[in-house]
């Protein structure tokens, strides 16, 4: 086992160009001085099939609908030829594309340090990325369903960067991906590895250099190349790091999970539709009106299906890593989130879950933009559909200490009260010329430890930030607000689901909240604990 | 109804600087830019067809300009900030009225601007990023020796009070 070589040519040429010793160095590159005592690991051999078949399926799709007529004349003209050349041609796009997946996956590779996880990608246009371990804001591990079934994961690390920050580890056998994240919040933690053993290489994970590394490379990292030079000589299989105990703190049942999707705006849309359709075939007796609703049915179908997809077999847990949420039909995913890491926590209820009392539960996480590839939000949500104690039990997991004696009835009253009960400031009663149905709902509570926003009179919600992630203080007055001697306060919180604002508050007590809510969120920020969070003194 | 005796939005305790009238003029030559030409044209259109309900194009932007006019000075003398221990305020608009409070802590970066004109009239922008998207903290019309002591104290300031997200 040898570490790699600080002459070591780029990755891509490394093939081609054999002979480089320390008397003839390599040329180096900016993007990679100082970083070759790393220990470089590749991913998983299997990741530019898995990763590949996507693109040659869109690639195949699109030929056959393009040239689809041209292929199909060849074929009536040259007979079995005309087959063969349409075969060769979609052999030589899977070579093609295989190809150039391999070579990607080639120049692909990863490090970790006690500061930061280090990745190099990218064939033409070379990319690196560095992601700060103290910066992290979540560690997903995520399995589509092709990778599920061939055991393979993709780690994803989120940082505070805003989406396509995300710096994804695709594709590492799955307990590797487990144990690399154990490292990676162990490392976040403050946690440091024991000297001795220091990259921990699981079978499996070839080092760079094994395969790339020229005959004549120094064994060892010269002397004076870095004064962070990471041990790479670990015994294979050791593990500095155990995965954190967990604690299953809730699941949601499937039956509840389709309840509430039944009882949601798009079934309402897909009954509309089913009868807007029926009554159109019927009274004109073409079944052809049927194709003009195919694309509206389409999107209800991808919302519904989205939601039992995210939904399903949803669990989270508790550990000293953090928030542990499982769910995932076809596409598992296992979120981790550290503890102070949730910015904002949204608990909504639709018109038609009032009956049940059921509650989603949604937060705001700095590096979750709030919508992935699919347009579906998934990682944002904590609860896609909480009973009442469950919804305060998904508060209390992000929120262990509210700041007030009797929690249970005061988040109670805040989901589903009106006026001033249990010390609310809500709207005064001149609002309703501003919003005659919903201004006894507009209220406010200040605790020790949180903002508590509530809003909506048929769409209920309420809003809990953290007094020490306020991000910035808004006050708004419109002209017909103004009138009225009342404003609008708004809380500014990272990208996500949940916006916290209270509108239609007396200006005067909004003033004096805005000026006090700077003050307690400077005080609370002071007294948070540090973004390694086992380094605090009541580590949990 | 209650006729709001003081403005809530002059906190106690606080000393208001406004921008620099300079972003008056710079505003409004843009706005000039703009509609200058339709007004022109307008009127030579006018001039050629000889119709008189045809100039009221030049005349709706001509009271369009006038409005402007008469808005953009109240604008930007509303538009004022506030430093403070430990955060920056910055209060804009008459009709539709904002109060912003940024702590230093909560900085991530902050930006300088001045585009072409801003620099003939010698005035720059500062504008103040958090983590949130919907902190919308950008002082206009600063002089740019104001705007370079601002962002340095800003900088200065941010670095003595970080905090994590």
């Amino acid at each position: 086992m040898t570490a790699t070589g600080p002459t070591e040519p780029t990755p891509a040429s490394a093939a081609v160009s054999a002979p480089h010793g320390p008397a003839q160095p390599a040329p180096v590159t900016p993007e990679r001085l100082g970083e070759d005592e790393y220990a470089w690991r590749r991913m998983h051999p299997a990741t530019p099939l898995l990763s590949g078949w996507k693109v040659l399926v869109a690639v195949l799709a699109v030929a056959s609908v393009q040239a689809g007529d041209q292929l199909a004349q060849m074929v009536r003209e040259f007979g079995a030829t005309g087959w063969l050349i349409v075969l060769g041609i979609a052999v030589a796009v899977v070579v093609v594309g295989l190809a150039y997946s391999f070579l990607a996956w080639r120049v692909t590779r990863f490090a970790v340090t006690d500061e930061a996880v280090h990745l190099r990608k990218g064939l033409v246009f070379r990319q690196q990325r560095q992601a700060r371990l103290d910066r992290l804001q979540a560690v997903d591990v995520v399995q589509p369903l092709l990778a599920r079934l061939v055991g393979l994961s993709e780690l994803r690390l989120e940082v505070a960067g805003g989406s396509g920050s995300a710096v994804q580890l695709a594709f590492l056998r799955e307990a590797e991906a487990e144990s690399l994240r154990s490292e990676l919040l162990a490392l976040a933690a403050g946690l440091r590895r024991p000297s001795a053993a220091a990259v921990p290489l699981v079978e499996g994970l070839a080092p760079v250099d094994a395969t790339s590394a020229p005959a004549g490379a120094p064994a060892v990292p010269l002397p004076g190349v870095g004064s962070r030079a990471v041990g790479v000589t670990a015994a294979a299989g050791s593990e500095p790091f155990a995965a954190a105990p967990e604690q299953p703190v809730y699941e949601v049942p499937m039956g509840r999970l389709i309840g509430s999707i039944v009882r949601s705006g798009g079934a309402v849309w897909v009954v509309l539709l089913v009868v807007g359709v029926t009554v159109v075939m019927v009274t004109t007796r073409d079944i052809g009106s049927i194709f003009f609703l195919l694309p509206a049915a389409l999107g209800v179908f991808g919302l519904v299906w989205g939601r039992i997809n995210g939904g399903a077999t949803f669990r989270a847990a508790i550990s000293p890593d953090g928030i542990r949420l499982r769910h995932g039909l076809t596409e598992a995913r296992s979120q981790t989130l550290p503890p102070g890491r949730v910015q904002a926590v949204g608990l909504r209820q639709p018109l038609l879950w009032r009956g049940k009392d059921w509650w989603r539960v949604v937060i705001n996480v700095a590096g979750y933009s709030g919508d992935d590839a699919n347009g579906q939000a998934n990682e944002t949500v904590l609860h896609p559909v909480a009973t009442r104690d469950e919804a305060l039990l998904a508060l209390w997991l992000v929120l262990p200490d509210l700041g007030v004696d009797d929690p249970r009835a005061v988040v109670s009253a805040a989901l589903t009260g009106i006026g001033d009960d249990v010390g609310f400031t809500a709207s005064p009663r001149r609002a309703r010329w501003v919003d005659p149905i919903g201004w006894r709902r507009h209220g406010v509570l200040v605790t020790d430890r949180a903002l508590l926003l509530r809003s909506g009179r048929f769409w209920r919600s309420l809003d809990v930030v953290p007094h020490e992630r306020t991000q910035s203080l808004g006050m708004e007055q419109g002209p017909v607000q103004r009138r009225l001697g009342v404003a609008s306060l708004v809380v500014h919180s990272t990208p996500g689901p949940v916006s916290p604002r209270v509108r239609h508050l007396d200006e005067a007590v909004c003033a004096a909240l805005l000026d006090e809510q700077a003050e307690r969120a400077r005080r609370a920020r002071r007294t948070a604990g540090p973004e390694q969070w086992m380094r605090r003194g009541d580590a949990g | 109804m209650s006729a709001p005796t003081t403005n809530p939005f002059d906190l106690v305790g606080l000393d208001w600087t406004h921008v620099s009238p300079r972003l008056t003029a710079a505003r409004l030559t843009v706005v000039a830019l703009w509609l200058a030409p339709f007004v022109v044209a307008g009127a030579v259109v006018a001039a050629l067809t000889g119709a008189t309900w045809v100039w009221a194009v030049p005349a709706v932007l001509v009271l369009v300009m006038v409005w402007i006019a008469w808005l953009v000075p109240r604008q930007v003398g509303a538009l004022r900030y506030a430093e403070r221990e430990d955060d920056l305020l910055i209060r804009r608009g008459i009709m539709f009225r904002s109060l912003v409070v940024v702590p230093y802590g909560r900085m991530q970066y902050v930006d300088v601007a001045a585009g072409p004109l801003d620099r003939q009239f010698g005035i720059a922008s500062v504008q103040l990023h958090t983590a949130a998207p919907a902190t919308r903290a950008t002082i206009s019309g600063l002089p740019p020796a104001e705007a370079a002591r601002l962002r340095d104290r800003l900088a200065s300031r941010g670095e003595a009070r970080l905090a994590g997200l």
